[in-house]
């Protein structure tokens, strides 16, 4: 029971450290929230709404995101694209996670 | 309203007080609305009151939701604690501390020793060094709280400042100047409140006794005492307007040690002096064997008189010859070390 509980809270540790890659990484083009959701879902990560959504607004509030509200279908949906400041920030952050992976990957191999 | 109205609402009243809560429940009902839609779509139902009873329950509780849009989940935020403890630990020593004497002085001079008035005294005193305990508890943690969220981020920096810290500081010894900042304010506190007793409330230097029908109040000490109050004044005067000093410097300089010793020097004179006027002490043999009490006491306290003071004031010129030599020391080393 405990180390169930260990391990879930260890992986959810581990995704929450690649939700904003992730994020930025899949707004080259705009999205609203769920969307976005749903995309990352179908690429197999799976991101808690209660995560998911904060973080957005954060990124736009650290200027990583840019944001405008559209109507659609009769309701308003806010929608998501990387900034230029995210643009610039992307490239580091890709390899940063490529060098984690392959430290990781020596490690554990 | 429907029922994600109501959910979104609710949320709103759970967000934090901070701009864009508009914004916040426009995004979530767009959401659901899109979950919603997704769900019908995805299952073949009918969008009904079911559906978003199931949808609102995946999505959690209104306060669980709200949280997470709570950039200051902390009462008082991880960078801050160490600095609050820290103030913490001092406001809590010493109001209990002062609250403490308060009651103990209180208890001595007001009451027969051991009595039951005694004894309700110091139960009382511990109440109110409780209740003290916690008011200063509740107000330090309030400032925190405060601070916490006026202070822009960079200045709550306090102890944990990476940038400032160098490791070199580890490799020193101690130093010998760098002044102990507790022992300070407990001095200051301590010799604050001598101030108080021997200008605003003289009449706790001595002892009351209670009959049945009355009360006796014998002073401890006669008019000749208090014609030393004044110089008494100065000594402690001096002594706070140092700690004060040493308090905003944090070392200790040749200046401020050299000032250490004239106070030293001129308070041990001034108990020499006290001790060698005749007369001094009211508190004598004679005037307790006068006392309203019972005989047997009496002799109790006849003795107490007789041998006690002389005795207290060995130990008092004792312990400022002590302090006396090693302020002394304390300046000379500092000298030779100069050379």
């Amino acid at each position: 029971m405990a180390n169930t509980e260990s391990l879930e809270n260890v992986v959810l540790e581990l995704r929450r450290g690649v939700i904003v890659l992730a994020a930025l990484s899949q707004l080259g083009l705009p999205e609203y929230g769920y969307s976005l959701l749903k995309k990352l879902a179908d690429l197999g990560l799976d991101v808690d709404q209660g995560t998911l959504y904060p973080l957005l607004r954060r990124l736009e509030t650290q200027g990583l995101l840019e944001s405008v509200w559209k109507l659609e279908e009769a309701r308003p949906r806010r929608y998501y694209v990387i900034s230029a400041e995210g643009k610039k920030l992307l490239p580091k952050m890709k390899k940063e996670w490529a060098g984690i992976v392959s430290v990781m990957d020596k490690m554990l191999s | 309203m429907n029922l994600i109205d109501r959910y979104v609402a609710e949320v709103g009243k759970n967000l934090p007080l901070l701009n864009g809560r508009e914004d916040i429940e426009k995004e979530l009902k767009s959401t659901l609305e899109d979950m919603l839609e997704d769900r019908a779509q995805s299952s073949g139902r009918k969008r009904d009151e079911a559906l978003e009873i199931e949808v609102l329950k995946e999505y959690g509780s209104p306060q669980k939701v709200a949280a997470t849009y709570n950039p200051h989940p902390y009462l008082i935020g991880p960078k801050m604690f160490p600095l609050y403890l820290f103030v913490l630990k001092i406001v809590l020593t010493v109001v209990v501390s002062v609250m403490l004497v308060l009651a103990g002085v209180q208890a001595v001079t007001d009451t027969p020793f051991m009595g039951a008035d005694f004894v309700k005294i110091i139960g009382q005193g511990l109440g109110s060094a409780l209740s003290a305990a916690i008011a200063a508890f509740g107000n330090v943690t309030l400032v925190f709280v405060i601070l916490e969220r006026v202070l822009p981020e960079k200045e709550i920096g306090g102890f944990n400042d990476e940038k400032d810290w160098d490791p070199a500081s580890l490799a020193k010894e101690p130093d010998p100047d760098s002044v102990s900042r507790t022992e300070l304010i407990f001095e200051i506190v301590f010799t604050f409140v001598a101030l108080a007793i021997l200008n605003v409330y003289p009449q706790w230097l001595g002892m009351f006794f209670f009959t049945e029908n009355e009360q006796v109040f014998i002073p401890m000490f006669t008019e000749m005492f208090f014609q030393f109050v004044p110089w008494i004044n100065v000594v402690l005067v001096s002594e706070i307007l140092l700690d004060i000093y040493l308090l905003r410097n944090a070392i200790w300089s040749r200046l401020t040690r050299l000032g250490k010793v004239v106070i030293e020097a001129a308070s041990l004179t001034l108990t020499v002096l006290i001790v060698r006027t005749p007369g001094i002490i009211a508190f004598s043999a004679e005037s307790l064997a006068n006392g309203p009490f019972p005989p047997e006491q009496a002799e109790v306290f006849v003795t107490i008189a007789t041998y006690m003071f002389p005795i207290i004031m060995a130990i008092v010129i004792i312990i400022q010859s002590v302090e006396l030599v090693k302020a002394v020391y304390r300046l000379f080393k500092m000298r030779s070390e100069t050379k």
